[in-house]
């Protein structure tokens, strides 16, 4: 049990990050309610039919999503950077500057997103409404102000991983953060070839997810491993560094699973299938590192005698394990059923790849973001060991559960897809629609919404239980 | 006592990470110029001349284009035949037929294409994929997206559609209105025909060749 | 075992792909082979280090 850095009361870099990880739960809520819009849509047609039709409600549904996750991933740098540094984060007032910058920014996004929807065919739009690219729509003059905030988020960390006490964690970081930020960039410019818009578009879009976000989420839980456990920093570095060759090992290139039919060359289904067929490997690492390394503290501390649990925050560490198993199941199971290309050429565009990105988003980086609003949870209120409540179980159960069912509702929808519309029906408009009329089909997205119900009730649960928690009296101070 | 073992060192994994990261992202610059130099778009004599390019160059809508098995590639590839009339015409310049084209690229962000349809596969999955848009036989004369219209060519009834849709329903589930111009509409459908001549590696598999085998169809 | 380049562009990668998998094995033992010299270069370190 063992850690020192509990407290986040006194420290601006704490209280920074937890306004960015409460807009993120703020953000994350909106992600559900709209997701829930477009489930009905699919249930019954009809709903807010040219009010805000599907395209938008799914606009908002996945960049919500994103900004989200963003957000969290901002809150969770300030958090732990004075805890690994040793001191408080450099330049912290232009951060707090810039969160509100980034956060007046994304409500003005929102509200056009929401009321002036589309625009003309000019370039107007792309500055001012939509850029129309899937999950980074954000017009350009969002585009550039979110260069502007990111370049401030990555001047404080690196001006406080250089001065303080650079750990394997922060450096991995500071690496990783600069990538992050230097790869949207990608993703801003106007093209009138659709194949080359695309290559670059996956620079942004397959270079987050599946390369910089997950080198990210291997830091955070080595810093979880390390705070809620007392795992042993130098076992739980090492592990980072394989998991980081790994990761990017097979992430970078493991890109070529999206060149195989966007109009690149051939030889992308050869990078493409090796390299991302190796992408769950690191997955399977971190998830036995995470309870390799449990098992080994608590094991360590009954052999002096003592019975009681090394974890100092339960409901965190349910969320971290949780994220061990999610991420190996949604990012690679569910990922590698179809990166193969005789199989992709199939499923690619159907509900399939949408049961993949909800698993995989939810199991990789929601789980382990949400563990960290509950850290902060524990360090501004100054608790020693934070145990978990009725609310907490049941609101992580009902959104595991939720996200669970849905995820398998639409795998069975992509398979109806598969074969009905693609392999029996060759993929046309006509074809489509049979496919989407089938009764698996149309009893799946029953299912989906339903389970995508459980999964905002557990939502409202565990929002009420990030309020409240702080403040219950089981916890021990 | 033995010495420390390089495998849980923790420098030997940093280097190698470092090693892999930078090397990985070397061969990912290099591939890049590579396939950026092979899906550049093509040139009007490119097309005159015969010389294939995976995305062809804006003048392509002054051809017909099939999707056809290719026994060498072992799938189907877009095929640019004869000269085909498009809104009237199959003498587009470079010039006009890449205006066309840019309005149309432009009209398929503003108007958040993506967000329901797929393109090259890629987008929201409420409504069909439009990578082959252009060359499904229910726009063609016999077809009965093209009858819905009352439109007597394939493109005139693609642009009456994207400017009505919900006039036109095809399903419960139908296209919102969302303000589509005649001029846009026109933009939007040089757009699709262009796209439906890129060469996707025999995405999507069997377009078309399948009339119906389900419900009795 | 070596057969025509079927990929519509000639290219070093296309060369390198001749059936399944050339293209991959190679740049996998590209990246993993020079980690073997990393891994005597430690070694010596651990070794001068005792």
């Amino acid at each position: 049990m063992a850690n020192n850095h509990l407290t986040g009361i006194g420290s601006e870099s704490k209280q920074l990050a937890t306004w960015y990880l409460t807009v993120a739960a703020i953000l994350f809520g909106a992600q559900l309610l709209f997701g829930l819009v477009a489930a009905i849509q699919y249930v019954m047609p009809g709903f807010l039919f040219e009010i805000l039709d599907f395209s938008i409600a799914r606009m908002l549904h996945i960049n919500a999503l994103v900004v989200w996750m963003v957000f969290a991933m901002f809150g969770s740098v300030y958090w732990l950077l004075p805890d690994e540094t040793g001191i408080e984060t450099i330049g912290i007032k232009v951060g707090k500057l810039l969160f509100w910058v980034f956060t007046a920014a994304i409500v003005v996004v929102v509200l056009v997103f929401l009321f002036v929807q589309v625009g003309p065919a000019d370039e107007t739009t792309i500055w001012f409404i939509t850029e129309g690219r899937e999950y980074i729509e954000a017009p350009r003059w969002a585009d550039i102000g979110i260069v502007v905030v990111v370049l401030g988020f990555v001047f404080n960390l690196y001006a406080t991983g250089m001065k303080g006490n650079r750990s394997g964690i922060v450096t991995v970081i500071m690496a990783d953060m600069l990538a992050f930020a230097g790869i949207y960039l990608a993703g801003m410019f106007f093209t009138d070839n659709i194949t080359v818009d695309q290559y670059w578009w996956w620079w942004v879009i397959h270079l987050w997810v599946e390369a910089t976000w997950e080198v990210y989420v291997g830091a955070l839980a080595a810093y979880g491993l390390i705070t809620m456990i007392g795992a042993h920093r130098k076992v739980v570095e090492m592990w980072l560094w394989i998991e980081v060759a790994m990761l990017f090992g097979s992430g970078i290139l493991g890109m070529g699973h999206h060149y195989f039919w966007i109009g690149t060359p051939e030889y992308w289904w050869e990078i493409g299938a090796l390299f991302s067929a190796l992408e769950p490997l690191p997955l399977v690492a971190m998830f036995i590192h995470v309870l390799y390394d449990w098992g080994k503290t608590q094991g360590a501390q009954e052999a002096l005698g003592k019975k009681t649990s090394v974890i100092n925050n339960k409901p965190a560490f349910t969320w971290f394990v949780l994220n061990a198993f999610g991420n190996f199941l949604g990012a690679g199971v569910w990922g590698f059923f179809h990166t193969m290309p005789q199989v992709n050429l199939y499923t690619h565009g159907t509900q399939f790849t949408s049961a993949h990105g909800h698993l995989a988003f939810f199991g990789a980086y929601a789980t382990i973001l949400i563990g960290m609003m509950y850290l902060a949870v524990q360090g501004t209120n100054g608790i020693k060991v934070l145990r978990s409540t009725k609310t907490s179980i049941w609101a992580v159960s009902m959104i595991a559960g939720g996200v669970l069912g849905m995820t398998v509702a639409l795998t069975l929808a992509g398979y109806v897809q598969v074969l009905v519309s693609r392999a029996q029906m060759g993929a046309t408009w006509a074809g489509y629609f049979d496919g989407q009329s089938g009764m698996w089909f149309s009893q799946a997205m029953d299912w989906r919404l339903l389970m995508g119900f459980v999964t905002f009730l557990g939502f409202l649960l565990l929002a009420k239980d990030l309020l409240t928690t702080g403040k219950n009296p089981v916890h021990e101070r | 006592m033995t010495n420390k073992s390089v495998w849980s060192d923790s420098r030997f994994w940093q280097r190698s990470a470092s090693w892999v990261t930078g090397f990985a992202a070397i061969l990912l610059i290099w591939l890049t110029f590579d396939t950026s130099a092979q899906i550049s778009m093509g040139t009007d004599s490119d097309l005159q001349n015969g010389v294939t390019k995976r995305v062809p160059g804006p003048t392509v809508i002054n051809y017909k284009i099939t999707y056809e098995m290719s026994t060498k590639r072992g799938h189907e590839v877009p095929v640019i035949g004869e000269k085909e009339k498009f809104f009237g015409r199959d003498d587009y310049s470079e010039e006009e037929a890449g205006e066309l084209l840019h309005l149309g690229k432009l009209g398929s962000q503003a108007k958040n294409c993506m967000d329901c349809h797929t393109l090259l596969g890629n987008g929201g999955y409420y409504a069909p994929d439009l990578t082959k848009a252009w060359l499904d036989p229910a726009w063609g004369p016999e077809g009965s997206l093209q009858a819905m219209t009352g439109k007597n060519t394939k493109e005139e009834a693609m642009a009456e559609f994207l400017q009505h849709p919900s006039q036109y329903p095809t399903h419960a589930r139908m296209m919102p209105n969302l303000g589509i111009t005649a001029k846009e509409a026109k933009g939007l459908v040089a757009f699709l025909k262009h796209l439906s001549s890129i060469d996707t590696n025999g995405f999507p598999r069997n377009f078309g060749k399948i009339q119906g085998a389900i419900h009795g169809k | 075992m070596f057969e025509p380049m079927v990929d519509v562009v000639p290219s070093f990668f296309a060369w390198l792909n001749q059936g399944p998998l050339t293209l991959t094995i190679f740049l996998h033992t590209v990246i993993i082979l020079p980690m073997i010299w990393i891994y005597k270069q430690e070694k010596k370190r651990l070794e001068n280090e005792k």
